[in-house]
């Protein structure tokens, strides 16, 4: 019965339109019609005028959660947040692991270094010849400077003064302090003896020619200004890179210790390299 | 016979000779910094004896390098008191 009628209507359109008013709405759900004024009069009288109609009841306004913002229910809101915030800090957690594993990997030995480095023949201020190969078998410390250095050379050799000395108490003489100067012209053996000699007392000075010199701070990356014609008798200062240089007994870099390095960071340093080499060789040399 | 110089040219090799001269530096410019005066040089008269003793106990780049380094600093000191 229910189908026959749907079918009839639908081949025949609403019956309002037709015929009296049903008694049921055609509008889902079904609900009884609200009775409406038949607009079928001949006359109009003020009797007859259709009362105001009443506010329609809407689908949305009968089932719509009023606690809802834009597409966002409560729950939904509170999902979206949190799914977030727990996002936000894996991201952040992931960060720093992979920060951490970075670092762990730069200071390790098997990772990548700078090529800083390599051969060189000079003299050393007591006369003898040094070379590359006597870095081989000892860790070193090595300062590019020059005699006539007003106040930086020798704070920066003070420095590496003290650590060698911490570091000798620690582990004994392992530790090489090199002095290489990068104004052979004023830098004589028996000025580079009188200067080496107010501080450690194993601190080696090295020089060589002006060819010498410019090869071995291309070498290290140093850079130094002094003019190639320059005289013992000048008054000149030469600018150069203030960093020295720890090399391993293999004579490769491991680090470079600039102005801002204080005697702890270069101890701490070392120890760590020490601590990661003996694990590798077994031994400290 | 010879007379003997009583000036002598400072040794930059010897840690004496450089202590000498760090702390003729730093009575040189204690007294420029009482006067006030940023660049060696424009204080007249005021500290005369400090800067003779100074110019005698530095090498003469020094001296430079040290005036220059007076100077940077008090130009940089605006800068480092905004960071």
């Amino acid at each position: 019965m229910q189908t026959v009628t749907t079918l009839r209507l639908a081949l025949r359109g609403p019956p309002s339109a037709r015929c009296a008013p049903r008694r049921f709405s055609w509008r889902w759900p079904r609900t009884p019609a609200t009775p409406r004024p038949t607009r079928r009069g001949y006359a109009t009288s003020s009797a007859d005028e259709p009362p105001p109609e009443k506010p329609r009841v809407t689908f949305e306004d009968k089932y719509k959660n009023k606690s809802v913002v834009g597409v966002f229910t409560p729950v939904s809101a509170l999902l979206f947040v949190g799914v977030g915030a727990a996002l936000y800090f894996y991201f952040d957690w992931e960060k720093q692991r992979l920060q951490k594993q970075r670092e762990e990997e730069r200071l390790s030995r098997s990772y990548g270094r700078p090529t800083v480095g390599g051969p060189f023949e000079l003299t050393t201020h007591d006369g003898r010849p040094f070379s590359d190969k006597d870095l081989l078998g000892k860790w070193s410390l090595i300062y590019f400077g020059f005699t006539n250095c007003p106040d930086i050379c020798p704070e920066e050799l003070d420095k590496m003064t003290e650590a060698v000395d911490i570091l000798d108490k620690e582990f004994g003489p392992l530790v090489q302090p090199i002095f290489i100067t990068v104004d052979p012209a004023r830098d004589t053996p028996a000025q580079l003896a009188r200067y080496v000699a107010d501080f450690h007392p194993r601190m080696v000075g090295l020089r060589g020619d002006y060819a010498a010199s410019k090869a071995v701070c291309r070498a290290y990356r140093v850079y130094f200004s002094t003019p190639p014609g320059t005289q013992p008798g000048d008054d000149y200062l030469v600018d150069h890179s203030i960093y020295f240089y720890f090399m391993d007994p293999d004579g490769k870099f491991v680090d470079a210790f600039g102005k801002a390095s204080a005697v702890p960071d270069v101890v701490e340093r070392v120890r760590k390299e020490f601590a990661a080499w003996k694990e590798e060789r077994g031994g400290l040399t | 016979w010879p007379f003997t110089s009583t000036s002598k040219v400072p040794d930059n090799a010897s840690r004496q000779d450089r202590a000498k001269c760090w702390e003729s530096r730093d009575l040189y410019f204690a007294c420029l910094d009482a006067e006030n005066v940023t660049v060696p040089g424009k204080e007249g008269d005021k500290c005369s004896s400090a800067k003779k003793g100074y110019e005698q106990n530095c090498a003469k780049s020094w001296v430079d390098y040290f005036n220059k380094r007076r100077i940077l600093a008090e130009q940089q000191k605006p800068l480092l008191e905004q960071a």
